[in-house]
């Protein structure tokens, strides 16, 4: 599962102050689940990811990866955390098969266990017949395919998607999403970003809508409908926008 | 840090970068095919030069322009003409007409003309002019042949006149020279090696580790595979460890081959041209050692090349990066080239330098141990630190994921319109160090003490003001030309001299193990023991620098490199402190003193501090010098003018109460800038 607590996450600006792009943002998944973060472009979805995924280290605040802390355990989040993002590139000169088995063997798993798991995942995927061609001459799909297997080499109990299905065609899309599903069905953890309404209705159990840095809303898609008033997911996430700004507004004046 | 998953990344790597055509084609390809088309062309080449004359022949016109002719002198210009005609290749004309003519369109190689007696006193004296086309090679070749034959002539006619005068002929031959050659084939052979191998074993090395340096990190950042790296539970250092490893085995492995390959070709040149490769031995323990050797820089170059693809965004940028390093380490390496420079102890420390001059050294077998230890250990320490650096560089996500839209040089970002920004710094920086160089070079060597105050004020302190009027800027704020409180100004005695003392103490331990050569001790000499006054010497060497090198230094060029944190700017104007006084011995006591100097300045907000302490400093060395005979002195002094190391206990210890107490007493100060 994971678990958030007030984090933020600021850059250092050009002209020497700070730029928070993740603002004491707190929230929870659990197994079985599937979690969306939603948000505009540059709200702040993939720097949280980030932060999961221990690239990035927040100012403040923590996050535990199945009761793992990524100040402290970053070994131990990585290896419970599975990472997949709409536009990872991938060793040209490797087969699947070595692309895989490398981040296997990163991920400690056993030679015999990888070999399994790939062969598993090929037939599953549909992957047989590229399986030992250079990735420099797949196509997109079978390379997402790939970036599938590679990302649950390890059996990892928690999924973070970042904009798994950007800039790709329908059809990968749709084995991505029904990807997901499939590590919903398998009591994984799921987080998704997005900024595709369509894909967060669709996928999510609950939706986290993320504006600025800040959580302005959470809930199912029935609970943001009802405190919006809205039912288009579009409208209901413009209503909390829009809240959002009115709020500071009120708060400018009372200054 | 698991040093299992660093090898799986190594391999990782090294598989990728053998399937890479253009890595293979460098590292193994280019090297195997060049070096023998390379020598072939080269033999056939000196082979064709050596047979022009063979092949072509060659036509010699005699010319007799004789004005006394009687039995004596024609039968010497016989003797001059048979001699010619003896040539091998050669055919000697006599006195062919139109001789101009035929020079001009090359019948004619060289023409050679017999000329009266020079002069009619004692015995007759020919002149022959020879002509001939020195540009030419067959030109150079053919009058080799001509004089040579012209001295068997001269000869043999000497040797008719003593036997006309009734003497030995063996008087001609006064000496006979007999070369003996002490050296052995291995140290002959080592000589040559010992100039052209380290170019070209450095070159290679940083040529290879350079083909897939930039392809590793700033590749993967380019081809957007790096973040699924960080992801995967391998840690930064491990990945750090094992692309480094990559980086290291493609330079050793290049220069491993080259240096195959330049073996394989030389010895099939060797025997192709007959010469046989008996006695041309390799010395073998030698070439082990410079191996053992090599690792270090191979290290160091494979850390520095990774930590600029680690800075990097994509390989482009990376490429760039690395054209200076590739550039400087270059040159460092000629200097095996240069015939007089030796290895010893202080330039052992220089890096790529050192191995250089080792492996000249070891070649001829002509080293110390402790020079060896020294290149080992001092390539060593620089490389463990450009690996922590890389290590750090990677834990920097600043670095790791730097936008497109950074501009590439952090230094050049702070405040880029301002003009008080790192990059005009260093321009400024480098413009007065030229004019340093050539303008106060050259006035210092008219007149030294002239010229050192010309160069202070002409050179270091007027261009800084006039630059801060052009550009309309108070001086008194800019150059912080305020007056210090009573109490800092009384500090100062206690901060600088205790300062100047320990920094005496550790330049004579330096001196020790570094000793300093004696040109540059009488140089030092010289400087101090002007035939001027007392008062116009403390006048030159302390005053002035105190002035005009603190308002430079403390002053302007601090203020350039302010934007990321007065601490930095301390750092970094210390630095070009000690740069810019050009002499490698006051490097670190300079950059020790401009520290300390830049933080009196920073923290107190008052350039008057420094001033004085700079003064004091300067001002204590030419005391020392004055009155070291003095009695009132001897007690301090051990020798002739170094100091007894207690002396520099006493003075660490003053030097650090003073210090603390001059914290402490500024701290409200800076507080109340900080507000500003």
């Amino acid at each position: 599962m994971i678990k958030v607590e007030a984090l933020v996450k600021e850059f250092p600006k050009k002209d020497g102050t700070s730029f928070r792009a993740v603002d004491e943002v707190s929230f929870e998944a659990a197994h079985g689940e599937i979690v969306c973060l939603l948000g505009v472009n540059g709200a702040g979805k993939t720097t949280t990811m980030r932060i999961f995924s221990t690239v990035f280290q927040p100012q403040s605040g923590n996050a535990w990866i199945e009761g793992h802390s990524i100040l402290t355990e970053g070994d131990k989040v990585r290896q419970n955390l599975g990472f997949l993002s709409g536009d990872t590139g991938l060793y040209a000169r490797l087969n699947p098969r070595e692309f895989i088995t490398y981040f296997g063997r990163l991920y400690g798993v056993a030679d015999g266990a990888i070999e399994r798991r790939i062969e598993d995942m090929a037939k599953l995927l549909d992957m047989h017949e590229f399986l030992d061609k250079k990735l420099e001459f797949l196509s997109t799909g079978m390379k997402q395919k790939v970036s599938i297997v590679r990302s649950i080499i390890h059996d990892p109990p928690v999924m973070i998607f970042d904009e798994p299905t950007a800039g790709l065609d329908i059809l990968t899309a749709r084995n991505i999403i029904s990807f997901i599903r499939d590590c919903k069905q398998r009591e994984k953890c799921v987080l998704f970003s997005t900024h595709i309404m369509r894909e967060a209705e669709r996928l999510a159990d609950r939706i986290i809508i993320i504006h600025q840095g800040k959580i302005l809303a959470s809930g199912t898609l029935e609970a943001l409908r009802g405190e919006s008033g809205m039912t288009d997911l579009d409208d209901v996430f413009v209503f909390f926008v829009n809240q959002a700004a009115e709020e500071i507004k009120v708060a400018a004046n009372e200054f | 840090m698991n040093f299992k998953k660093a090898l799986i990344v190594y391999r990782k790597e090294l598989l990728e970068l053998l399937r890479d055509r253009r890595t293979l084609f460098t590292t193994i390809i280019l090297p195997v095919i060049m070096y023998p088309l390379l020598f072939m062309g080269f033999s056939a080449i000196m082979s064709r030069q050596s047979s022009i004359l063979e092949k072509r022949g060659a036509t010699v016109a005699f010319q007799d322009s004789l004005q006394t002719r009687n039995e004596a002198t024609l039968a010497v210009r016989d003797s001059i003409f048979s001699g010619l005609q003896r040539l091998d290749y050669v055919s000697a004309l006599p006195s062919p007409p139109h001789v101009e003519q035929l020079y001009k369109d090359k019948d004619v190689n060289a023409i050679v003309t017999v000329s009266d007696s020079l002069g009619n006193v004692g015995p007759a004296k020919y002149r022959i002019k020879v002509r001939y086309d020195a540009s030419e090679e067959a030109g150079r070749l053919l009058f080799g042949k001509i004089e040579k034959s012209l001295t068997a002539t001269a000869k043999n006619e000497v040797a008719a006149r003593l036997t006309k005068l009734k003497l030995d002929k063996q008087l001609i031959d006064p000496f006979r020279i007999d070369p003996v050659d002490s050296s052995t084939s291995e140290k002959k052979m080592g000589s040559v090696l010992g100039m052209i191998l380290p170019y070209i074993m450095i070159l290679t090395l940083i040529a290879g580790a350079a083909t897939v340096a930039a392809d590793l990190v700033a590749g993967e950042k380019e081809r957007r595979t790096l973040e699924t790296l960080l992801v995967s539970s391998a840690t930064r250092s491990e990945i750090v460890l094992g692309k480094y490893l990559s980086i290291f085995t493609v330079a050793m492995v290049n220069v491993l081959i080259n240096l195959f390959s330049i073996s394989f070709s030389l010895r099939f040149l060797l025997a192709q041209s007959g010469m046989g490769t008996q006695g041309l031995q390799m010395p073998v323990k030698a070439f082990l050692i410079l191996l053992l050797a090599l690792v270090p820089l191979a290290s160091l170059f494979a850390a520095v090349l990774l930590s600029i693809s680690t800075f990097s965004r994509n390989m482009k940028e990376a490429r760039t990066y690395e054209q200076p390093i590739m550039m400087i380490s270059m040159l460092l390496g000629m200097i095996s080239f240069v015939p007089s420079v030796q290895i010893n102890n202080l330039l052992a420390l220089v890096p790529v330098v050192n191995i250089a001059l080792l492996f000249k050294a070891v070649m001829i077998n002509e080293f110390t141990l402790a020079q060896l230890l020294i290149t080992v250990g001092s390539t060593l320490f620089l490389d463990v630190l450009a690996i922590w650096a890389t290590v750090k560089l990677f834990n920097t996500e600043a670095v790791l994921f730097r936008k497109e839209d950074d501009s590439s040089l952090k230094i050049t970002r702070a405040n880029k319109r301002s003009f008080f920004n790192s990059f005009y710094g260093l321009v400024y920086f480098a413009l007065a160090l030229a004019a340093l160089y050539y303008i106060g070079g050259k006035w210092q060597s008219k007149n030294l003490i002239y010229g050192l105050e010309q160069t202070q004020v002409f050179i270091i302190l007027l261009p800084v003001l006039l630059v801060l009027r052009l550009l309309k800027l108070k001086p008194k704020e800019i150059l912080r030309y305020n007056l210090p409180r009573w109490q800092e100004a009384a500090l100062i005695p206690f901060i600088a001299i205790p300062a100047a003392i320990v920094v005496a103490i550790l330049g004579q331990l330096v001196n020790l193990i570094f000793p300093y050569p004696p040109e540059y001790i009488a140089a030092m000499e010289k400087l101090f023991n002007q035939d001027v006054s007392l008062a116009m010497s403390f006048f030159v060497i302390a005053v002035l620098p105190g002035l005009c090198e603190e308002t430079l230094f403390r002053g302007f060029l601090i203020r350039f490199f302010e934007g990321h944190s007065a601490r930095n700017a301390v750092i970094i104007s210390a630095l070009l402190f000690a740069l810019f006084h050009l002499d490698p011995f006051r490097f670190v006591p300079a950059f020790l003193l401009g520290l300390l100097l830049g933080y009196l300045t920073v923290r107190s907000g008052s350039i008057v501090n420094s001033m004085l302490s700079h003064m004091i400093n300067n001002g204590l060395a030419l005391f020392i010098v004055t009155f070291a005979g003095k009695h009132w002195l001897k007690p301090l002094l051990s020798g002739k003018d170094s100091f007894h190391w207690w002396v520099g206990v006493i003075a660490l210890a003053v030097f650090v109460v003073a210090i603390g107490i001059f914290h402490k007493i500024t701290a409200p100060r800076e507080v109340k800038q900080c507000a500003e």
